[in-house]
């Protein structure tokens, strides 16, 4: 009884030190504002309102050939207290195209907006820019919700 | 029970899977706006025998309206018509209240004009783009005085 309670607590040392370090220096994302803002427009005039674009910055070490992939996820849709914008009218155009590729955001589904094989070193710096699907039937209100961008590698 | 520990181990050192995370904030600030489009800018009502026509109706007989309006959620969208003034030929003057109109569309409605009163010609809850027609009548008397009759109407549309 006694043996089996040291070789566990041993393990719960070696998972608690070894791949937290590791993972942290193999992957490196950054964005570049973090602050996203569509300003208000006319839907006839403007139809397709375009944000200021986000700087991406991302790094991929020790990763020999394998696959890694950059993804954005929104955390729902746009809110402003009971009204909501389907995040779903948010769409992005990414570039250089490789690796960054266009798409529209989601909030069940991340979806890729980079992805390559083998390390990016130095760090690279995509572009992605964000577009509303302006629309008269949005209700008045500010609105806002958070995207989380995942750079993982296996 | 030894067992068990170590493959738990094995498995945790194995999983080099590794990911990085950074998270932007979308906002935008959706601000009232109103639209308001008419297929014409003016109407006419032909002279008519009155017991031949009592009720002239315009040329042309109808106007297309396209309001387009962003409100607060659930909030109140009005149109409304008001006459500058009473229907006046020189110093002569009719009531605009001789001027009525029918209406189609979702959240239209028939009325009666007025120079001194906005009334409403429609009505609807929350954003959106409304299409509806106004068709405009004159009511003809024997007592009216000869003359060429005109007025200018505003129509209005609001959101709250």
């Amino acid at each position: 009884m006694t043996r089996v309670r040291l070789t566990l607590l041993a393990s719960l040392v070696a998972v608690g030190l070894l791949p937290a370090p590791a993972a942290a220096q193999r992957l490196t994302l950054t964005l570049t504002p973090r602050i996203v803002s569509f300003p208000s427009s006319d839907p006839d005039i403007i139809p397709l309102v375009i944000a200021a674009p986000v700087q991406v910055s991302y790094r991929v070490l020790q990763n020999n050939n394998a696959p890694w992939s950059l993804t954005v996820l929104a955390g729902g849709d746009l809110v402003s207290g009971p009204a909501t914008v389907d995040i779903s009218n948010i769409s992005w155009v990414a570039t250089p195209a490789p690796p960054f590729q266009n798409g529209t955001l989601s909030k069940t589904v991340a979806q890729r907006a980079a992805s390559g094989n083998g390390n990016v070193n130095p760090a690279s710096i995509g572009s992605v820019t964000f577009r509303l699907a302006n629309s008269w039937n949005y209700s008045v209100g500010t609105y806002t919700q958070t995207v989380i961008f995942t750079l993982s590698a296996p | 029970m030894r067992s068990l520990v170590t493959l738990f181990v094995l498995a945790a050192c194995a999983a080099p899977a590794a990911a990085q995370t950074d998270t932007a904030t979308l906002n935008t600030s959706l601000t009232g706006l109103a639209r308001l489009t008419l297929s014409s800018s003016a109407i006419t009502f032909p002279d008519a025998d009155p017991d031949a026509v009592p009720l002239v109706p315009s040329s042309p007989p109808t106007i297309s309206i396209t309001a387009k309006a962003r409100a607060a959620e659930g909030g109140v969208v009005t149109l409304t018509v008001q006459a500058s003034d009473e229907l006046r030929s020189g110093v002569v003057t009719l009531p605009a209240s001789l001027i009525t109109w029918t209406a189609s569309g979702t959240g239209f409605a028939g009325g009666t004009l007025s120079a001194t009163t906005p009334r409403a010609v429609a009505t609807w809850s929350g954003s959106g783009v409304r299409i509806g027609t106004q068709s405009f009548f004159f009511a003809n008397l024997w007592s009216h005085p000869t003359g060429t009759y005109t007025l200018t109407l505003l129509l209005t549309l609001s959101a709250a």
